[in-house]
């Protein structure tokens, strides 16, 4: 009787172990798997663009290896990290104002409902206004270089963040507030201890928002105003049809936006942890 | 088993803590009563349980002892003076209420803070209590690494901490399973017996009113009103044995569902009742 039972107990932790290792390696799996298709895919891309080159010419499309060559041409005779430079101060500095000014009239039109209420068609006809449309008067108050810049990249960035702020504390958890009421706090306490962290996670959320939409409107303000940066480059390589110069600097911008919005989601998952966590767990209550 | 007109008390007896005459309250206008003409007391150290079908505003009844609400009429006094957030209360919730950025320590640390505690005594006393509750490993741990029913005992410790003469409960274990439910009755009654604040606990589980407390004001519904006020004469502790064979216990449980019952002739539909019927529903009052 006894080694019969061993031998189940065996077979039973050896099927465990077995299950565990099984789940373990259909993760690995399924990562492996997803690695394979970007690497095909990315595969694919690249012959795309040299059918495309063969069939319709360098003009449609420039061939990968003449990119390549002119990307390290560009970086290494300065004229990439000299233009990403001119760029990153316009985005920084816009991005930067955008989410000061965007938190704090968030926060103070979250803590007097009664003004977001007064305010809150404005700020909807600012938002949903396109930011191209202000360019020409950007550029009668603060004229073609960095200021207007600036002014441009805030003015498209400063809405989202700041509706997002605004929503976050309105709609903080009454549960919570409650308790906290209950237990005797004031109103400077229940706001900055509990409405505006339960408001962190739709913080962070419009800043990923602005940032994604200042890049944009660094673009553009460099296309349309004075020619500088990033956008600077595209304009005068395509204005001189050299489209290879033209996609190394599109693959700059590329990196640049997705560095930058996955740099935000990694700080929004670790400053947000506990929201993460309980949301993949399910909440208790 | 004595029974008590509501709101009048036998000469001699304690002086009332908590003293509530002909409390009304209704919402939307008016037009939904909650609360009718409730007159009762609560003297200090005594465990009450407000229990009823759903509808007949026990939570809104703890909410105006609170002074989380004003009343519509009538008054609510705790040592004669009106409820206000600084009074000498603490609430236990149906669900925990846990601030999830912060630690368990520091949600009781919160609280502290709240009543003017300095930071040094606040995380002292947040490790006693954390300690009094078989948490103390968890100090640091965030609620959502906590299952339901330890987060539920968080928010038990968080209302103990800060010592109140007064604590209300409402339906604090109706959404735990049902082992941990008998865990933190006795862990409750524990506490109660060492501390003796008032407690006042809204059920609508007919057998844990009869379980815990030492009277049992029964309410009926739309709008709530005070049916009867029930002392329950069990033996103490309670949380020893098990007092659901005593025959006293059987007597008082049948002569609570017969009221309710007689709460169904009264025109109180079935469906009010089920509230009180499935006593692990989860039920919102109003």
């Amino acid at each position: 009787m006894t080694p019969k039972l061993e031998s189940d107990a065996a077979a039973a932790s050896y099927a465990a172990e077995a299950s565990v290792r099984s789940k373990h390696r259909a993760r690995l799996n399924a990562r492996g798997v997803v690695w394979a298709s970007w690497v095909i895919i990315a595969i694919l891309l690249v012959v795309g663009m040299h059918l495309l080159n063969a069939a319709a010419g360098n003009l449609v499309m420039p061939r990968p290896a003449a990119v390549l060559q002119q990307a390290m041409v560009m970086w290494g005779d300065g004229t990439i990290p000299h233009a990403l430079g001119e760029s990153l101060t316009v985005l920084g500095l816009g991005f930067l104002l955008a989410s000061t000014t965007g938190i704090l009239v968030g926060i103070v039109l979250g803590g007097f409902p009664f003004l977001g209420r007064v305010l809150d068609p404005f700020v909807n006809a600012m938002n949903s206004t396109p930011g191209a449309a202000f360019i020409p008067l950007i550029i009668v108050w603060f004229g073609l270089y960095t200021e207007a810049k600036v002014v441009l990249v805030w003015n498209a960035a400063v809405f989202p963040i700041l509706i997002n702020t605004t929503a976050g504390i309105a709609n903080a958890n009454r549960e919570l507030t409650e308790m906290a009421q209950s237990f005797g706090a004031g109103r400077r306490v229940l706001f900055w201890q509990v409405m505006v962290p339960d408001a962190l996670p739709s913080i962070l959320s419009g800043l990923r928002i602005g940032a994604a939409i200042s890049i944009v409107g660094t673009v553009i303000a460099e296309l349309t105003m004075a020619q500088s940066g990033l956008g600077g480059l595209l304009v005068a390589a395509g204005n001189r049809f050299q489209m290879d110069r033209y996609f190394a600097v599109v693959i700059v911008l590329m990196a640049l936006g997705t560095l930058i919005t996955g740099a935000l989601r990694v700080a929004e998952r670790r400053l947000a942890r506990w929201r993460f966590s309980s949301q993949a767990n399910g909440r208790w209550e | 088993m004595a029974i008590f007109v509501a709101g009048e008390w036998p000469l001699g007896m304690t002086e009332a803590l908590i003293t509530i005459r002909h409390l009304s309250k209704s919402f939307k206008d008016g037009r939904v009563g909650a609360l009718e003409d409730i007159s009762f007391d609560i003297r200090p150290g005594e465990f009450v349980s407000l229990v009823g079908p759903s509808g007949c505003g026990k939570t809104t009844l703890l909410r105006l002892i609170n002074g989380l609400t004003t009343p519509d009429s009538g008054e609510v006094l705790i040592r004669g003076r009106p409820p206000m957030f600084s009074s000498d209360i603490a609430m236990v919730f149906q669900s925990p209420r846990l601030l999830p950025w912060r630690t368990i320590a520091g949600n009781i640390e919160f609280v502290l803070a709240l009543r003017g505690l300095s930071r040094r005594s606040r995380s002292e006393r947040a490790m006693a209590l954390l300690g009094a509750v078989g948490l103390r490993d968890f100090a640091d741990a965030h609620p959502h690494e906590l299952s339901g029913g330890m987060q539920q005992r968080v928010g038990l410790a968080r209302a103990l901490a800060v010592e109140p003469e007064v604590l209300l409960m409402d339906e604090p274990f109706a959404a735990v399973d049902a082992m941990t439910r008998e865990t933190l009755r006795g862990e409750l009654l524990r506490m109660w017996a060492r501390r003796r604040m008032a407690i006042v606990f809204v059920t609508h589980d007919i057998d844990e009113a009869i379980l815990l407390s030492q009277r049992i004001i029964l309410l009926k519904p739309r709008p709530g009103r005070v049916d009867e006020i029930i002392d329950v004469d069990l033996p103490q502790p309670r949380w020893t044995g098990d007092h659901r064979a005593l025959p006293a216990f059987a007597e008082l449980r049948r002569h609570l569902w017969d009221r309710i019952y007689a709460m169904a002739g009264e025109g109180a539909t079935l469906e009010e009742l089920a509230g009180a019927l499935d006593s692990g529903a989860n039920l919102t009052d109003l």
